[in-house]
């Protein structure tokens, strides 16, 4: 039991000093410091919201515009950055190698974490700011928006520990994974609901897992009246055995990680 | 103690391996000084990278059962981007200690000065050199793995080395890479000799500088 503690503790302490120094080394000391990590997805959400509310109006789904494209944007410039970043990470970060209290794991972890920190405040203080103007409802049930949210960032990290470990093996990776996270838009749910599709596009878009994260978070926001369509069990069938891969692909870049 | 039981490493080198080392066995007793002597691109830091576990061998496997420090060297166990403050509160950070007599005792030992603002990649060798020191010193390690840096810079720096090293912590077992047979010869307990990617031991050190500088 005492080990097991004395585990826990550096963990702790290794994630909190690696979280410290990566926010040190990406947004500085000046100015608004960390807070930057704010900026990029609210600028994206709102000005992608604020060209669709001119182009398209007031509603979509007979919701309003800017609220569900926000809603929509986050999550998906979430999953870019946190894939964008897991790329050739280890090597960036092989001087952490020195220090046997940490693991790869740990690099991974903690710009998972931040992502996932910097994204959630952005969707806050989105929400709170456009809902003083009205543009935002009051949340039907948090509870979903949480537990959507935890499903999404569950997939996004699971990609990362694939990604990450594939990006150290081979630079073609690197090259393709641009266009992929393009191709991978309308497969986020992103733009759609998917009471709002044919059957058939229906059934072929419930099998991308960010999907199901993607409708309880709107289902959270916005009330039944969008008639989600989601299942509690589908994403786990795809998150947790691409999990295991990861860890398994982690394990094996490791052992052949050449540290400068 | 500290035991290297047949290691083998290899590194991609064009469309093979080369074999950098192919089978070493070592063992390191509490308190022991050992050098680790071979001409350039024999494996010496290769060998002391796995030794810190900072990369892992091919097959074979390191046994730890005393605390050993990160190798202490010119790069590595530091951040280029972060100035020598805020590595030595990293470093603070990592193994637990506070960082108060952290940050007192690198202003101390390494005498950097305002320097210690500035980001390690602006670094000469030398002022790394004392980073490096100071950053692991301030953590007690039981064994410290040393490539190379021993004895470099200026001579207030070097007698603060030996003063730290070899008189404070006398008691420490050390891995000491070098080209320096002088200190090696004064400092050290016994041996290692790389070459062709194997390691051959010699409990007195005259034999193995003799060795060396015939290779």
């Amino acid at each position: 039991m005492a080990s097991l503690r004395e585990g826990w503790n550096i963990q702790v302490r290794v994630i909190g000093a690696l979280m410290l120094r990566e926010l040190t080394t990406r947004f500085g000391r000046e100015n608004i410091g960390f807070l930057w990590i704010m900026v990029e997805p609210i600028l994206f959400a709102l000005l992608v919201g604020l060209v669709w509310r001119f182009q398209k109006g007031p509603l979509e789904f007979g919701v309003d515009i800017i609220a569900f494209t926000v809603s929509g944007y986050i999550p998906l410039v979430l999953f870019r950055s946190i894939v964008t970043r897991s790329i050739m990470s280890f090597t960036a970060n092989g001087s952490f190698m020195y220090h046997r209290q940490i693991k790869v794991l740990d690099i991974l972890l903690v710009r998972f974490l931040i992502e996932l920190i910097g994204h959630m405040m952005a969707y806050v203080v989105i929400g709170l700011a456009l809902g003083a103007f009205g543009m935002f409802p009051q949340p039907y049930d948090v509870g979903f928006i949480i537990l959507g949210a935890l499903y999404y960032a569950a997939f996004c990290f699971s990609v990362a520990l694939v990604v990450a470990p594939l990006s150290e093996m081979s630079e073609v990776l690197e090259k393709v994974t641009p266009v992929t996270l393009y191709i991978m838009i309308p497969f986020s749910g992103t733009f759609f609901l998917v009471s709002s599709l044919s059957r058939s596009a229906a059934n072929v878009v419930l099998y991308s897992p960010p999907v199901h994260g993607m409708e309880m978070m709107r289902y959270g926001l916005f009330g039944p009246s969008i008639d989600p369509q989601f299942d509690y069990l589908y994403p786990l069938k795809f998150i947790l055995p691409v999990t295991a891969l990861g860890l398994l692909l982690c394990r094996i870049v490791r052992r052949r990680l050449v540290v400068e | 103690m500290i035991v290297c039981e047949n290691l083998r490493k290899s590194y991609p080198a064009g469309s093979g391996r080369k074999e950098v080392l192919k089978g070493v066995n070592l063992t390191v007793q509490k308190g022991e000084r050992v050098a680790l002597l071979g001409r350039n691109g024999a494996g010496k830091s290769t060998l002391i990278k796995q030794i810190g576990g900072v990369e892992l061998p091919d097959s074979g496997r390191v046994i730890r059962k005393m605390t050993n420090s990160w190798p202490i060297g010119f790069n590595g166990g530091f951040q280029g981007s972060l100035t020598g403050y805020d590595n030595a509160r990293f470093i603070a950070r990592i193994y637990g200690r506070t960082y108060s007599e952290m940050r007192d005792f690198v202003e101390d030992f390494t005498e950097l000065g305002t320097s210690l603002k500035m980001p390690v990649k602006t670094y000469s060798s030398g002022m790394r050199a004392r980073l490096a020191f100071a950053l692991s010193l301030a953590i007690e390690f039981d064994c410290y793995l040393i490539d190379e840096v021993i004895l470099v810079g200026d001579q207030n720096f070097q007698r603060k080395c030996h003063a730290e090293l070899f008189e404070k912590r006398a008691d420490r077992a050390m891995i000491i890479a070098s080209h320096d047979m002088q200190t090696v010869s004064a400092v050290c307990d016994r041996a290692v000799v790389l070459h062709d990617g194997r390691a051959t031991i010699y409990n007195n050190v005259d034999d193995a500088v003799a060795v060396y500088e015939s290779l």
